[in-house]
Order: structure tokens, then sequence, then C-alpha cells
């Protein structure tokens, strides 16, 4: 019978192949694996490489992630020292430490390990808080702030629970978000808008006060200004007063045509608006109309 | 033989059937992805048997009225008697024929869209379908297995019976029932991958059905269409319109050629199987799929890295020392699976959000304001953290350690961070997440930085402050975390106070601070305006004030100085006659004073009579001045 020779390369190709993947594997640079044989442990592997073994089911490799792996927690809520409710979401990085451990612990299952992980954090997260003021997370005076040291003694208390136990060692922890539960919320709420209307009134008042005081300051300049301006004149008319008294040692010379002249001055004024004059026909030189036109004629000739 | 195929149909059916439904079971209850997709398959492989069952049925009535009608036309001479119409001689026949005319497309469109719907269904699920149960794997296995061997034996038997002439309709449930043991063997492979820690090639496998699932349906609707414009040869029998090709080919490789070569001869109606090219590819197929192969495997012997990447070479699963850290450009390496590259976009600027993510939807305008939403609700996140919490200098002192009140504000933060990869090696190697760790590490330190610092600080003139030192703790925190990354840019252009609710409008309060501290600006700038005027009208004033004194003071000087001299000449005049001289004066002051006054002289020697004047106020004669008289009253008055 005649066979194909690329048939028969094929063939051979494919049974190098096979065997290779049968009794070899590679462990990559970010990887640790464990070879067990019939079910019993034989040995880790830590450094990559290609490395033997017996084809399954004789040996049988199991392999791991061993970089640090990013583990995040969902929001809880857990409550201050001060009896202040807070909701908190922390991370954290963990890491394959013993495969061999890690294997036997969790059946080589990462999200198991992160499962009874989540556990442990939740409860030291729960239990450190408890021990801290609110204030030692939030505060503006980094002296009382004690976020730093929340998060060392957090991860301590986690790093003490999993050690030797798990085949995991926990290297990082971190607080990633702080927040209120919705009814603290709404009350922080109002109390930032109730800060505000505070401000606000404040700013409004402020500004009455000073366009007050700006306004009753010009009023007092303005007035002082008139009222120094008022004495100066009655001064000035005082003086002229004085000056004009001087002329008036001219009238002691007659007396009596000072004072008709002054009278006669005063009948002038005293008639220069509207006035009614009833007059008597004695009153010169309204006498001149007594006895018609005649007499006054006759009395003109004579 | 016909009764014994008709009961291979009925069996076929039911066995797809059994199959499927527990194929199904299966997989349920191994949570392989691969062997409920593979369900569908030989469900969908069940209604083809059925209806195939039932068209051979109706074929087999055919052929026994037509022996019946022959054996009739021999006994009888005389024909006169089955001289009817057709139809009424062929009832078998014409069932036959409805049932193609009618049924046939009908199914095969309903086919079309249950295949259709059922990869839509299938695509959606496998992206949140669980892992392989690796408990239930070996048990799966065993009963894939099982499926498979019953599968194969039953549809080799059918594909080998369908061959026979006339038997035909055997071949759409044979193609299926083959089909059908390949899937439950990949099954049974996935399940065995997945016990020894490769669970997601079932997934990936699964995806590949839908995909093989996707073009049986295209196919399908092909071929209704296509059915429409075959040319129609007379005594040649119609193909099956819901026989897939591509189950047969799937379920015998090796049939490849000849299903090509049957479909081209069916649909251009000559025998393109037939010519020189087909027939060299059909003898150099093996050879052109290996050069095809060595060619796929030799290009795996270099690679080419873009402008904005950089490689990771590993060989044997290590890196591979100074040719570690590919750059872009062509380089060669052992063939897979010695050496192996990772491809990195490393030169790319990446970016990530820590906060609130803007809402392409509600960021469609060109002003973006406190009071208006403009970021995506966080499921689950949306009602419980309106924001990130921060510190108050003012709250904080108002606030007792005995009293409940929070002493902190909120924030609405959405903090872009750009970074760039500076070092492959301890980005890919150290830390199995790098860019979720990254987004935690900045996610901390925003948090950190937020609890320490005063709110009134960080959004005015802190800002800019806030943002460098921001992004330097984040750098530092990824230095140690030996990220291998550059922390280019930390933005914190959105950080403000929240929107709040209906009821509590807090960013709306903080802008009507803005609004209160104009007001009390412009109010002090009023009472500014008013000193400025009022000042200035009243030194004004005092100097006219003044001015009118002085005028006064010199017009009384000059007088009395005037008054002096006269009377020194009044004296001379007096003195020469003093009873005429008074009298001269008092006449003149009276004539001069008493000229525009009224005057009522009453000459009247009677006294004992009493007089009644009447002083009432008229109109003024000035008034009346003013008052132009009509021409007519003039000249009237004038004439008088």
């Amino acid at each position: 019978m005649k066979r194909n020779p690329i048939t028969l390369i094929t063939a051979a190709v494919l049974l190098v192949i096979f065997v290779c993947m049968l009794f070899t594997f590679q462990v990559r640079q970010t990887e640790v694996a464990v070879v067990t044989t019939f079910g019993e442990y034989s040995r880790s592997i830590t450094e990559p490489g290609l490395k033997g073994r017996l084809p399954w089911p004789i040996q049988k490799v199991y392999e791991f992630d061993n970089r640090l792996q990013t583990f995040e927690r969902k929001f809880d809520e857990t409550i201050t020292k001060d009896q202040k409710n807070l909701v908190i979401a922390v991370y954290a990085g963990w890491r394959v430490a013993d495969p061999r451990v890690f294997l036997e612990s969790f059946n080589g299952d990462m999200a198991k390990a992160e499962q009874k992980l989540e556990e442990i954090i939740r409860n030291a997260k729960s239990g450190i808080i408890g021990r801290y003021n609110f204030s030692d997370l939030i505060s503006t005076n980094l002296a009382e702030l004690k976020f730093d040291q929340i998060e060392k003694e957090m991860l301590d208390a986690v790093q003490a629970q999993v050690k030797g136990t798990y085949g995991i060692t926990v290297d990082a922890m971190g607080i990633k978000q702080l927040g209120l539960p919705e009814s603290i919320t709404s009350i922080v709420f109002e109390r930032m808008r109730a800060e505000r209307q505070q401000l606000i009134a404040t700013y409004q008042s402020e500004g009455d006060r000073d366009a007050k005081n700006i306004r009753a300051d010009a009023d007092a300049k303005a007035n002082k200004i008139l009222a120094e301006a008022s004495g100066e004149a009655k001064k000035v008319l005082g003086e002229a007063d004085a000056k004009a008294s001087e002329y008036y040692e001219a009238f002691r010379k007659k007396p009596e045509l000072a004072i008709f002249l002054m009278q006669l001055n005063a009948i002038e004024q005293s008639l220069k608006d509207r006035a009614y004059l009833i007059l008597g026909p004695q009153t010169p030189p309204f006498n001149l109309l007594n006895g018609a036109a005649g007499d006054s004629g006759s009395s003109l000739k004579k | 033989m016909e009764r014994s195929i008709q009961k291979i149909g009925v069996i076929n059916w039911i066995i797809l059937l059994v199959v499927g439904a527990g194929s199904a079971l299966v997989g349920r209850y191994a949570a392989t992805a691969t062997g409920t997709v593979g369900a569908a398959f030989v469900g969908i492989g069940f209604l083809v048997a059925v209806v195939s069952y039932f068209q051979m049925r109706l074929e087999e009535r055919e052929r026994v009225e037509k022996l019946e009608y022959e054996e009739l036309s021999k006994a009888r001479s005389s024909a006169t008697l089955f001289r009817e119409a057709e139809a009424d001689t062929f009832p078998a026949r014409r069932s036959r024929e409805q049932f193609e005319k009618y049924l046939v497309p009908l199914f095969t469109a309903l086919l079309f869209l249950l295949q259709g719907g059922a990869v839509w269904w299938f695509w959606k699920w496998l992206g949140k379908a669980a892992p392989p149960k690796l408990d239930h794997a070996p048990m799966a296995m065993a009963l894939y297995a099982l499926f498979a061997l019953i599968l194969f034996l039953l549809g080799k038997y059918s594909s080998g019976l369908s061959r026979l002439d006339g038997q035909r309709l055997l071949r759409p449930g044979a193609g299926y029932l083959i089909l059908g043991a390949c899937i439950c063997f990949l099954v049974a492979g996935t399940e065995a991958a997945a016990f020894f820690g490769f669970p997601k090639i079932d997934l990936f496998i699964a995806y590949g059905l839908c995909v093989v699932l996707g073009l049986t349906a295209v196919e399908t609707l092909i071929g209704l269409v296509l059915e429409i414009y075959r040319p129609r040869v007379k005594g040649q029998a119609a193909r099956l319109l819901y026989e897939s090709r591509l189950i047969g080919l799937l379920g015998q490789p090796g049939g490849l050629i000849t299903t090509a070569a049957q479909a081209l001869d069916y649909q251009f109606g000559f025998k393109v199987s037939e010519t020189w090219v087909f027939k060299f590819l059909k003898e150099a197929m093996l050879l052109i799929i290996l050069l095809q192969l060595g060619a796929l495997f030799l290009s795996t012997m270099f690679v080419i890295i873009e402008p904005n990447e950089q490689g990771l070479l590993e060989h044997f699963g290590r890196p591979a020392g100074a040719r570690a850290v590919l750059e872009p450009g062509f380089h060669f390496k052992w063939p897979w699976p010695i050496d192996i590259v990772y491809r990195y976009q490393t030169r790319q600027i990446q970016s990530f959000i820590v906060g609130e993510v803007p809402d392409p939807d509600l960021d469609k305008d060109r002003t973006v304001l406190w009071t208006r939403p403009h970021f995506k609700s966080k499921e689950g996140e949306g009602s419980e953290m309106p924001g990130m919490l921060v510190a108050s200098r003012g709250q904080i002192a108002r606030t007792d350690t005995n009293e409940k009140a929070v002493p902190a504000n909120l924030l609405t933060v959405s903090i872009p961070f750009q970074y760039q990869i500076t070092n492959l090696l301890a980005w890919v190697y150290n830390h199995a997440n790098s860019d979720e760790l990254l987004q935690e590490l900045a996610n901390r330190e925003v948090v950190r930085y937020l609890v320490n610092v005063d709110m009134e600080n960080i959004m005015s003139s802190g800002r800019l402050a806030a943002a460098e030192e921001i992004r330097r703790r984040v750098q530092a925190r990824a230095n140690e975390a030996k990220l291998g990354v550059n922390i280019i840019f930390a933005g914190l252009q959105d950080i403000h106070p929240p929107l709040g609710n209906k009821r509590t409008p807090v960013a709306a309060a903080f802008e009507q601070v803005v609004s209160a501290v104009q007001q009390k600006q412009t109010n002090h700038l009023y009472a500014l305006a008013y000193a400025a005027e009022k000042i200035p009208s009243a030194q004004a004033e005092a100097t006219h004030t003044l001015a009118q004194a002085r005028n006064a003071a010199v017009t009384k000087v000059a007088l009395a100085e005037a008054e002096a001299a006269r009377f020194a000449n009044q004296i001379t005049a007096y003195e020469a006659s003093p009873s005429v001289y008074t009298q001269r004066l008092r006449l003149d002051t009276l004539a001069r004073s008493l000229e525009p006054v009224r005057k009522y002289v009453l000459t009247a020697t009677n006294t004992q009579d009493i007089l009644i004047l009447n002083l009432e106020e008229k109109i003024r004669p000035d008034l009346l001045g003013g008052v132009i008289a009509p021409e007519d009253v003039k000249s009237a008055t004038t004439n008088k």
C-alpha cells in the first residue's frame, strides 16, 4: 500500500508536538506552579522556563499567577469610635506566597482566595475604624489626622491573619473611598446650604453696613463744610458791619435829620410791595383835593 | 427496506431529541458554555430530522400510490375508468408537492429565524456565562463522550444509508447527528481543559460555535433567496432547502470538495466539478492546507512592533534577556511556542478618571455648570456616594467632639489622570492588574488629600497647587509599588460642590454666595458714589455762601461810606431851609413810593356814612399783561 509522504511527515510532526505537550510545560515569569504525582504534592516551581513532567494522569501541573493581585471591596457602612457612620471602601494587593499551601487551601482557585480574603479585610477594617474618631480620618489639622496609621493597622491586622495559613501575603492595603450614608448625606447637604446662607446674610449685612457708613461719613463731611462756610460768612458780615459803623460817625452831626431820612427810607421800603393806602383829604398833598379845582387855582393865583 | 429507513428516520429524531435535552441538562449541571450552545445545534437537528421524516413518509406514500396505479393500469385495459383529473388520481403525490412547495420554504424561513435568534441570545448570554464547575467536569466529560459515541454511530449509519439511491432524506438528520457527535466530543475536550486549568477554552469554543451557527443562518437565508433564481432542470430532484451544506461539511470534513462541487453543479446547472481547476484543487487541497499552516507557523518567527507600542519577548516563558523589550520595528524571534511576544501600548498616553465620569449625553452643552448634572450616575453607587468627603476648617472649629454632626463637607470630584508606561517589565511582571492598581492608588491619594485640605481653599486659590500635589503623590505611590509609569497630568478642573437634591440645592447656594458678594460690592460702590457727589456739592455750596457774605460785606461798607458822604451834603441843604427841605423830601418819597400802590382817597365830608371798600385780591395786572386780547376787543377798547 502506497503511503503519501506528506501525510507521513504531517503525522510525524503532529506526533512530536503531541509528545512535547505531554512531557513538557512552560512556566511564565508571572507564574508559579505546583506539580502533583497521582494527586500527591511533588514540587513547587518558582522559576520561569520550560519544565519537564510526566504525562497526565500521572502528573498534574497547577499554575498560579504570582504577581500582585489587586482586590477591591465594595462600600461598607461602619461606625467610628465617636459614633459617626461612614461608608468606606478599601483595596488590597495580595500575591501567592506559597503555591503548595495556596493549592491546598483554595484548590488553586483565585476567586475563592479573594472571597476568604474579603471576610478578613472586612473584619479588620470595621475593627480598626471603630477604634478611631471621625476627626482622625478627616481633618484639616495634619497633626490630628491618623489616616496613614489606620491604613497601616488594617494591613498589619490582615497580614497577621493570613500569615502561614492561606499561602498568600497581603502586601498593600489602602482606603479607596470615604463617604456617608444617604440619610446623613442629606443632612450634610442641608448644613452646607445653611453655611452658604450664613455667608450670604453676612455679605448682605456687611454691604449694608459699609454703605451706610460711607453715606453717613459723607453727610458729616458735607455738613461740616457747610457749617464752616456759614460761620465764615457771618464773620465776614460782622467785619463789614464794624467797618460800616465807622462811616455812621457822620450822622452824629445832625441826628434829627438822620432819623428823618431813615424814616423816609423805611416808608419807601415798606410800600414797595403791594399795599393799599386809604388816605384822608387832610393828608398832604391830597389836602389839595379839598374844595375842588377852583380853590386850588385861586390859591395859586394868590 | 423502505420501512426500515423510515424507522431509522424515527430513531434519528428521537435520539437527537434525547441527546439535545440531555446535553442541555448536563451543560447546566457542569456550567459548560460549549455544551449549552452545542445543545442548540442538536435541538435544531431534531427539528430538521422531524421535517425530513415527514417528507420521507410522503414520498413513501407517493411511491406506493404509483405502484398501485401501475398495477391497476396493467389489470384493466380500459383506461376510461381512470381518466380523471390528475389531482384526484395521485393525492399522495399532490400532498408531497404541496408539502415541498409551501411547508418546506415556510419551515426553512422559521429555521433561519430560530438560528439567528439563537445566535443573538447566546452571544449575549456568553458575555456573562459562569466558568465551568470543576467538580462536575469528570462526570460531564463521561456523559458527553457517551453522547458523542451514540450520535457518531447512528450518524455514520444514517450517512451511509443516505448515499443509497432515493434515501437522500436521511442526509440532513445524519449531518446533524455527526456534527452533534463532534460537538459532544469538543465539549468533553473543553471540560478536560477546564479540569486541567484552562477554563477559558470552553468560552472560546462556545463563541466559535456561535459563529458557526450564525454562518448556518446566513447559509439558510442565502439558500432561500437562491432557490427563487435557481434554473429548474426537468427530472432533476429539488435539493432539500432546509439541509445545510455547512453542517454536512463540518460533520464530514473529507467531503469538502465533493460538497462544494455538488453545490456549484446544483446552483449553475452544469458540471463545474469537471473543470481542471476544480480537479486540481481537489487533489492538491491537503498540500495547500499544509503549506498554509507552514506559512502560518513561519510567520511566528518575526514580529512588527507598531510606533505606539513596545513588545515583551519571552523565551520559554522567561524574559529574553537584553532583547526582552522590543522597540518599534521589525524583529526576528524563535517560532511559537518557544518565543512569544506580548504587545503593550507603552508610548500611547493613557488615561483614567478618579471620581465622577462625565456623561457624554449630559455633557453636550458647551457650558458646564455646577447646577446642571453632567456626570454619569455610577450603578450601585449613585444614591449612596454623591461625592467625596472633604475637610472643612470652619465646620471642624464649630463641632464639639460629643456632637453627632459630621465635621466634613461633600465635594463632587472628577479628576482625569494621564500616564505613560515607562518600564514595561515592571508594568507587566510586578502586578497582575497594573492599570487597576494605578487607579486604586490614584483614588486613595485623592481621598487622602481631600480629607486634609480645606474645601474653600481647594476650590479657589489652592486648585492648581492641589492638582500638582496630587500628581506628585500618585507618582510617588506608583514608584513605591514599582508600577513603571510616569504620571503626566492630574486635572482638578472639575471639582465643585455637589448638585444636592431638589429640596436642598447645594451648588446653587454656592452661586448665591457669589451673588451676595457682588451685591455687597455693588452697595459699597453706590455709597462711594453718594459720597463722591455729596462732599463736592457741600464744598460748592460753602464757597457760594462765603462769596455771598463777602459781597454783602463789601456792599454794606460801600453803602455806608456813600450814605455818610451824602449826609454831609444833605446837612448843608437842611441847614439852609429845614422845613422846606424836609417837606420836599417827604413829598418826593411819597410820590415815588405811592406810585405803584393802589390808592383810595376819601374826599367825603360826611363822616356819618359807612363806606365799604372791596379790597378783595384781583388778578394781578402783570398777569393780565400777558394776555393778548382779540383784535375786535382791542379796537373796541381803543375807540372808547
